[in-house]
């Protein structure tokens, strides 16, 4: 039974670690690809949630079935969750934090622009 | 199986890092390198943490929560200094 849940915890934590090295370099690919600041936000949210905090995830609960690792797994395991969940709740603020920063200083247009009911002058 | 997926995918890691240095050094705007900096702490935090379960070296953890923190403390920064023109800290 035990054996049972240490294979899917491994299984589990080896899929969030590999899909978390992909997300990283599809999000490093859009830095380069789009265009502007703004849409450039969108890469990098890819690569702080899908390639930071889920595989971190990963690696917490992978930490706990390798026993090579000694009782130190246990550190290894708290405290990358806890690292996943402190980037989750900072990044996005941080982003936003920046994203309107930049707004307000007006030194970026919003490029493909529908509606900019902040600041109608930066629209186009 | 487990160490050559985790060596695998430090080096998809290092490969992003890489891309990621060419637009911190030159993006177009402060805003554009900013972000880049940002998305590098974070794969970075990760490379710690995959390394101290590839060596088996638990001490390389301690690092990742004060990345994490860090780069958050330059977020506010830059963003006041953009809004505001100083830090007036």
């Amino acid at each position: 039974m035990l054996d049972v849940i240490e294979l899917a915890l491994r299984i589990i934590g080896l899929g969030l670690i590999v899909l978390g090295g992909f997300a990283s370099l599809i999000s490093a690919i859009g830095f380069h690809r789009f265009k502007n600041f703004y849409l450039r936000l969108h890469a990098s949210t890819i690569g702080t949630i899908w390639g930071c905090v889920y595989p971190l995830t990963g690696a917490s609960l992978l930490s706990i079935t390798l026993s090579e690792l000694g009782t130190y797994r246990w550190f290894i395991a708290g405290a990358s969750l806890v690292a996943a969940i402190i980037i989750l709740i900072l990044a996005p603020a941080g982003s936003h934090a920046i994203a309107r920063g930049v707004h307000k200083a007006k030194i970026i247009r919003v490029q493909p622009c529908i509606a900019d009911l902040l600041d109608k002058d930066l629209c186009g | 199986m487990i160490w050559e997926l985790l060596l695998a995918v430090s080096i998809l890691y290092t490969i992003s890092i890489v891309l990621l240095t060419v637009i911190a050094l030159k993006g177009p705007t402060l805003g554009d390198q900013v972000l880049a900096i940002d998305t590098i702490t974070y794969a970075s935090v990760v490379l710690m943490i995959l390394f101290s379960i590839f060596f088996k070296e638990p001490i390389l953890t301690v690092v990742a929560i004060p990345l994490a923190l860090w780069i958050y403390a330059l977020d506010v920064y830059v963003a006041k200094y953009l809004e505001k023109g100083d830090l007036g800290a």
